[in-house]
């Protein structure tokens, strides 16, 4: 393009709307923190549950501590529903709703930090796990953040609805992705994916095992995990696996940290 | 439901979503149909093109910020920069050293952010400031102020932002966040300067057969499946699950007086719009 001041590069003068440009981009992405765990607390699942469910989950997180480094990303759980409610119902954009419900994850990711704080956790803002989370895993124990991504009115609007779609599912899968962490674990209150609701239906069928893809295709009612992970996982460079645990069943969370085959595991 | 809140208050809708599965489709259907408010319809989006403007310095730069001042008394414009060839070239740079998509949106917004600051010199003398994305909800203010606020144009998505179906580009780049922008607000206009006329059915840089496209669809865009597009991709896909932005418009900031007509209503350069019908409930 005439006119234009560039800088040299393989990129210069290309358009990056170009399928072969962009094609041409593909190549192998290095792991920034190959040893980070990042275990995601579930905010209606394990917080809202208050200290009976709590407690055990950050005794386990700190018995693990010497054995893996950990990064703690927390959902937002009721309090965010309440807001959605509300925010839905005076006509507020998705954008306006995610900015709204991020704060409430930021509440309950404060509180885990706090209770961990005596032991070297630190809570960290999105532009401080930018800049900091490297250094402070070298000099903290650990870290805390929020799960919900930092998209605030950036968030997309929905296919269906208007609730946002990046929850903290998506926000803790994109830390693990984007550091090309060893695992990402994400406590709920359920053992995993089934075929369909226990709690309704006895015919329900256990799945230990799936890929992101036959999860998609499969098409179930209702997930344990919000959908866009799984849209994400297909397009996975580094974290190529989710494992959803029972956060309420003491050891879960240590045995899917030594790797093993604990409650459901979905893979690219 | 543990520690559910009191929701006798709430509305049956708010009752289902303060205790249902937000990966419920049917539960999703159900906040299909809530009002939407626009937020600040009197503003307009203009995306001010990186490497098709900001990089061609005083002879490309300068008459779009002319018309910008000229516009001032009757247009409220949120302005947003792209980042242009210092983008592809950290782009490139880090792609070589093996660095995630996530960490390549952190380096091009740098790039975005300085065109943006860039221009907020060269309009510092009218008043206008720049707002990063954790002061927007100063806009509103800025705008009624005075007439325009500047912002740099990435989505603030940082190392979340989203791997791309292929390659290692971040999918989401300035476009899609000057997009999002408007969508949110409920904008009157999304205005997209650049250094073509408009869409041409291939780049015109490239292909002297290209043919120019005035006004076109979402969906037989789509369809086309073009290999090069005037926009992010990602746009023309949230375009489609947008609730206020019908269409948005490309006008060349290289020929004095596009951007004008375009805040104007006129039909200049190429018109994307969205076929089907309004999703939503009356207010």
């Amino acid at each position: 393009m005439s006119g234009a001041q560039h800088v040299v590069s393989k990129l210069m003068r290309e358009s990056l709307m170009d399928r072969q440009v962009i094609a041409g981009t593909e190549s192998p992405v290095r792991s920034i923190l190959p040893k980070l765990n990042v275990i995601q607390i579930g905010g209606q699942s394990i917080m809202d549950r208050g200290k009976a469910a709590v407690m055990p989950v950050l005794d386990e997180i700190l018995a693990n501590q010497a054995e893996h480094t950990q990064v703690i990303g927390v959902g937002p759980g009721v309090r965010a529903r309440h807001m959605l409610a509300v925010g839905l119902d005076v006509g507020l954009p998705t954008g306006a709703l995610a900015t709204l419900a991020a704060k409430s994850a930021a509440q309950n990711a404060y509180m885990v930090s706090c209770l961990l704080a005596s032991h070297g956790f630190v809570y960290l803002e999105a532009p401080f796990i930018v800049q900091l989370l490297p250094a402070m895993l070298a000099a903290a124990r650990g870290a805390v953040f929020n799960g919900v991504p930092p998209y605030d009115l950036w968030e997309h609007p929905p296919a269906l609805g208007k609730i946002p779609p990046h929850g903290s599912d998506a926000g803790s899968y994109l830390v693990g992705e984007v550091f090309g962490a060893r695992s990402v674990v994400l406590l709920k209150d359920v053992d995993g994916v089934y075929t369909s609701d226990p709690k309704t239906d006895p015919g329900a069928v256990f799945i230990s095992e799936i890929k992101a893809a036959e999860l998609i295709a499969m098409r179930l009612r209702t997930l344990p995990i919000e959908p866009v992970v799984l849209e994400l996982l297909t397009r996975a460079k580094l974290a190529k696996s989710v494992r959803i645990v029972n956060g309420l069943v003491p050891g879960n969370l240590t045995r899917a940290l030594a790797g093993e085959p604990v409650g459901t595991l979905i893979h690219s | 439901m543990p520690n559910a809140v009191e929701n006798s208050i709430l509305t049956e809708l708010g009752k289902r979503l303060v205790g249902g599965s937000l990966s419920d489709e049917s539960l999703m259907r159900a906040t299909e149909n809530t009002p939407n408010r626009a937020l600040v319809p009197w503003a307009n989006m203009v995306k001010i093109g990186g490497q098709s403007i900001m990089d061609r310095g005083r002879a490309g730069l300068m008459p779009v910020v002319d018309e910008i001042v000229a516009n001032l008394p009757r247009h409220k414009m949120i302005l947003g920069t792209g980042a242009g060839t210092r983008a592809r070239h950290i782009y490139s740079l880090a792609i070589d050293l093996g660095l995630p998509v996530g960490v390549l949106t952190v380096l091009g917004t740098a790039v975005a952010w300085q065109n943006a600051q860039m221009l907020q010199y060269l309009l510092a003398s009218h008043g206008i400031a720049f707002l990063e994305p954790e002061g927007f909800a100063s806009v509103p203010h800025y705008l009624m102020e005075r007439g325009a606020v500047i912002c740099q144009g990435m989505p603030p998505y940082k190392l979340w932002e989203e791997n791309p179906d292929i390659g290692r580009i971040p999918p989401q780049r300035t476009d899609t966040g000057c997009f999002l922008i408007a969508e949110v607000f409920g904008a009157r206009k999304m205005i997209f300067v650049k250094d073509e006329d408009g869409l041409y059915s291939a780049d015109p840089k490239k292909d002297p057969k290209a043919e120019f496209i005035p006004r076109i669809s979402v969906q037989e865009l789509l369809k086309m499946d073009l290999n090069d597009l005037v926009v992010e991709r990602a746009v023309l896909e949230i375009m489609l699950n947008a609730r206020h932005i019908k269409e948005i418009q490309f006008v060349n900031g290289l020929k004095p007086g596009q951007l004008t007509a375009a805040l104007d209503g006129e039909p200049v350069g190429t018109i994307i719009y969205i076929e089907g019908v309004s999703r939503g409930a009356a207010q």
